[in-house]
Order: C-alpha cells, then structure tokens, then sequence
C-alpha cells in the first residue's frame, strides 16, 4: 500500500474543527472506527476532566489519561486505583512524596483562585532520571434556575523537567477548555426599550427565547529554567510557572469585555478568543445600516467634488 | 465495524462540520475510514442533509444571483432532485457533492407572484442594509403563507476564523404571524478550537393593519419587524458577552485571589513542608530498604 497520510493526524484535524463540546463522544466515535489508535488519540487529544471520589478518603478527584490504568484511575489522595488493580503504575516512593506535596499546594492555588472545584497532580519518572507531572484543575457552575447561564473550566498543564546541576529545565504544555452557555427569554414587555415604531405595533404578540454557546480549547508551551534547592523546588518553580499561564490565558479568554464598546478601532485590533467569535458575528451582519453608511460616503464624496469645484 | 457503520460515523462529523471547514473534513474523514468506494455510496444523504440544513447557497445557471438550496424549494415530482429560484423562476439540477447547478429550465410564476417579489425586493433592501455578503430567497408556499430564508457566510482560512448566519421566517398573512429562527455559528481555531452557536426563535405577530396595504407596502413592514428582531437578538448576544465576562468567567476562575496578589510559593509551602519533605528524604536516602 502507497504511503498515505498519517490517520492520527487526520484525526487531529478533524477534532480541531469538530465543536468543542462534542469531543467526549466524537473522540469514541473515532475509537469504534480506529480501535488500533485508541492510545494515540487519548494520548492526544484532551478531554474535559471528569471528577471521581476517592473510596478512602471521600475527597475528589479527577481522572485522565495519566492518571489511568487499563479502565482505572488512581487517585492522588490515596494512591489507590479505582476500580483496584493489583500492578496499577504509580510513581516510586520518592516520587509519590512529591506528588503528596504537590497536590497539597496545588489544592491551596485551587482554593485561592477558583474558590471550589477539583485539583489533582500526577507525576511520574521518565527513563532518563527526570521526571514530568500533570496538574488538573476544574471548576463547573450549575445553574440553580434554567435562566441563570452555566460554565465550566478545566485547565490540563503537562511539565516534563530535566535537573542540571542546580538548575532545572521545564516545559510545560498548557490547555484552558471551557464551555458558557447563556439562555434568553424575551416577551413583549420588554420591547419598550425599543424604539422602532413597527415594534410597538407589535408589542401585544412578540416573544423570543434563544441559547448562546460559547466553548472552546487553547494551548500555549513555554520552557523555562528555575534554580533547583532541594526537592521541593519543583512545586514552587512548575507552580509559578503554571500561575503565570493561567493568568496569561485567562486575559486571553476573558478579553470579550473589552469588546463591548462599539468602538470600531477596538473590533479590528483585538486578536483575542472569545471576543474574536463576537466580531465575526458583526463580519455577517451589521448592527448599522450599512446602505445609510454608502450613501454617506457618496454625499461626502459629492460636497468634496463640490468645494474642489 | 462494519462498513455501513463506519460511513454512518463518517456522516455524524460531516453534519459537523463548522462553515466553510466541510472540504477539510471531508478529507480527514476520507483518511480515516480508508474506504473510498463504501464512502462515495454511503455519504450522499449526510452531504443532502448538511446543504439543506446549513443553507447551501449555489450560482442559479445563466443568471448573476445565488439561490438557496432547500427544503422548501424542492420542485416536487420529478426525477432528479430539482430546485427553484423563486427570483428568476429558474429550476435546476443540483448535485449534492460537487455543488453544481444543471439544466436549467423555467418554471410557470405562482399566483401569488406580486406578493412574493415584493416580499423578495423588500428582502434585498433589508440584505443591502445589514449584511455584508448575504443570500436570501423568499418562497410562496400557498396563497398566503411564505417562507423567508438569508444566509451570510465568511470564510477566512488563512486568519483561521469562519461564520455563518441563518435567518429563517415563515410569514403566515391568515394567522398574522411570522415565526422566526436565526442560528449563527463562529469558528475561530488559531492555537485552538473556539466556536460560538447561538439559536433564537421569536415569534413576532403581524399588526392587522399591514393586511390593507398594497404588496410592497405590506412587505417592507414585514421587513421592518424582522430588522427589529434581528437587532434585538444580535444586541442581545452583546449582553449575553458581557453577563459572561462579568459573572460567569468571574464565578469559575479568580483573576487574582482575595488578597489581590500572587501566591508567594516559598511561603506557601516552601518551610514547613519543604522541611518535612527534605528531611523525609534524606531519610529515605540513608535507609535504603
């Protein structure tokens, strides 16, 4: 057989244009057609985190493909598989220590910034004596009435590092995934803010309810080095490196605010995610009346020829 | 899995796929189910359904507009699958893979003709003031009912952003309604995968006065409580941008904690547990078991 394109990349491709909030089952899909790929494609492709209970300890955690094991996955808490495996992977002894440790300051950052939700950290050794880690955070809103709009945020930061001397290299590979959905509902009262008199007209016989769905993942890598003092340096280094990336990537994803002025040189300069999704919106229709605009310029146009005269 | 099952899979991310972005999923799909033949005979009714529901738009043969492809324009009775475009009573061939309009024929104009163009003139005003590079159809279904559909498209690949409006109206001039529905879907996938879905549905009812007034004068009223609804439903995605900015991104992830300040990483964990764990260690170290 001729050398084809690669299918993993083609099924890379394709989650990258197939809606966000389809990836659970799209990815399955793709697992039933390509059952060989499953490893590449879990490997690859990131999901939102789903949240399991440690039997031991009662507490939360989340589960993902580092943290899994055939069908478990071991909880950070405990270190116990679920369901029990008798040979689960788990980090050596020294490694677990860390990991403990780990999880304890990640859940304080957990605290502080989201105020609720899950944290989880799993490290593991790497053949060349290094090791790497995945810290997970997530934090879901449910909405307490249908109205009220619902959310969730996971964050999958993936680190390998490599110690030099007293110095340490990391790279760490982020993904934000995140998911708002707001619903509407519109009846005729409401209309009075509108001034167009047809609607008036109307005002006994008009409602209108609709959904907006904005979700969507980024991933950003950056490699830096950090001294290295003893073991525990690796927290503190990989955690500031990941407090960073969060707050760099949540600029990223919240500057839809600033788009809310009308202003027009705003709308052509800002490059950011979710505000982006809104200008396109306005790429496809116009709030203005694009023909007054056209007649606009046609009168300015003729008082220019006009004065030149 | 069979190969009927995997070309049914094939189908479920064609209706997928974003606008604009179907060539490229189409060749993922082509890659990834290795089976050209099973995929030629089994994917024709997702690419027929995917052209309906997304408002396909095609070049009407020897005429300078585009039409829609729909449901609704479906010539009945005949063989192939034909359309109309209302505007030029044209119908044509329509093959559902490459997109290409054939054999163009004339069609006999509806009774209710005068009422549909004025409706249609109406429509194409109301698309030469809001959208930028719009498409509409205005349909007779009988002798009072029309079915009213505008699609936008902008593509831009290269920026790694695409979308899509759909307005679609039934005007009933017996019942004096017009229920609406728009749908607008935003791609946006540079160093990730972003995407916008929104639906409204309104229900608008028609002022029992416009049934007295001439063809054209009832159609631009018509247009006008669509423009209304239209730019109430696009302000209120503004509104609904900004109570998400406000309240929902605010309520899932802090910009900064309570104290307003960063995590200080030494002192958080650094002493007392850096301490437990560097002792622990060297412990470890010492007592190799």
């Amino acid at each position: 057989m001729a050398e084809g394109p690669d299918p993993v990349d083609s099924m890379l491709d394709l989650m990258r244009r197939l809606p966000p909030t389809n990836v659970e089952q799209n990815v399955n899909a793709l697992i039933q057609i390509c059952p060989d790929y499953a490893d590449d494609l879990l490997g690859s492709v990131d999901q939102p985190l789903k949240v399991k209970t440690d039997r031991a300890t009662g507490k939360d955690y989340l589960a993902c493909d580092y943290n899994r094991d055939g069908d478990s996955y071991r909880s950070p808490w405990s270190n116990e598989y679920d369901p029990p495996i008798d040979d689960g992977t788990a980090p050596t002894p020294k490694l677990r220590k860390l990991e403990i440790a780990a999880n304890e300051a990640f859940d304080t950052y957990r605290e502080l910034y989201y105020e609720g939700g899950v944290s989880s950290v799993y490290l593991w050794d790497l053949e060349d004596g290094g090791f790497a880690g995945v810290v997970l955070l997530k934090k879901a809103m449910t909405p307490t009435s249908p109205d009220e709009p619902s959310g969730s945020w996971d964050s999958i930061h993936v680190f390998e590092t490599v110690e030099r001397g007293r110095q340490a290299h990391y790279k760490l590979t982020s993904t934000v995934m995140l998911e708002l959905v707001t619903k509407q509902n519109n009846k005729a009262d409401e209309t009075s803010v509108l001034h167009e008199p047809e609607k008036k007209a109307s005002e006994q016989g008009w409602k209108s309810s609709g959904e907006i769905t904005l979700s969507g993942s980024m991933t950003r890598q950056t490699e830096q080095d950090w001294p290295v003092h003893e073991p525990t340096s690796h927290i503190t280094n990989t955690g500031k490196m990941i407090e960073e990336m969060e707050m760099k990537m949540r600029n990223l994803l919240q500057e839809a605010r600033s788009f809310l002025s009308r202003d027009i040189q705003d709308l052509i300069i800002a490059q950011v995610y979710f505000g982006k999704t809104r200008d396109i919106v306005y790429d496809l229709r116009s709030m203005d009346d694009l023909e007054k605009a056209r007649r606009q310029r046609e009168l300015q146009k003729e008082l220019v020829g006009f004065i030149k005269r | 899995m069979s190969s009927e099952d995997r070309v049914q899979v094939a189908a479920s991310f064609i209706l997928q796929s974003p606008p604009g972005e179907i060539n490229d999923v189409l060749n993922d799909v082509r890659v990834i189910v290795d089976d050209d033949a099973g995929l030629e005979e089994g994917i024709l009714p997702a690419l027929r359904e995917y052209n309906i529901a997304q408002f396909t738009t095609v070049e009407v043969p020897g005429e300078h507009h585009q039409t829609i492809i729909s449901e609704f324009a479906r010539v009945p009775d005949t063989e192939e699958e034909r359309y109309l475009d209302p505007r030029s009573k044209i119908s044509f061939v329509f093959n559902h893979l490459t997109l290409e309009a054939t054999d163009p024929q004339s069609e006999e104009p509806s009774e209710v003709e005068p009422q549909r163009a004025a409706l249609d003139s109406a429509a194409l005003s109301y698309l030469n003031s809001h959208y930028h590079d719009g498409v509409v159809t205005v349909l007779a279904m009988s002798t009072t009912r029309f079915t009213i559909q505008i699609v936008s498209n902008k593509y831009n690949p290269s920026n790694y952003w695409a979308g899509r409006w759909r307005s679609h109206y039934e005007i009933d001039f017996e019942s004096r309604t017009i229920q609406g529905r728009v749908l607008v879907n935003v791609h946006y996938y540079e160093q990730g995968n972003v995407q916008l879905s929104t639906s409204n549905d309104s229900s608008i009812s028609i002022p029992a006065a416009v049934s007295s007034l001439s063809p054209a004068s009832s159609a631009s009223k018509i247009f006008a409580l669509i423009e209304a609804e239209e730019s109430r439903c696009q302000a209120s995605l503004n509104d609904a941008y900004h109570e998400m900015g406000e309240k929902t991104f605010k309520g899932l992830r802090r910009a900064l904690p309570l104290t307003r300040q960063k995590i200080d990483w030494d002192k958080t964990m650094g002493y007392k547990l850096g301490a437990e764990l560097t002792a622990s260690n060297r412990a470890f170290g010492a007592q190799p078991r």
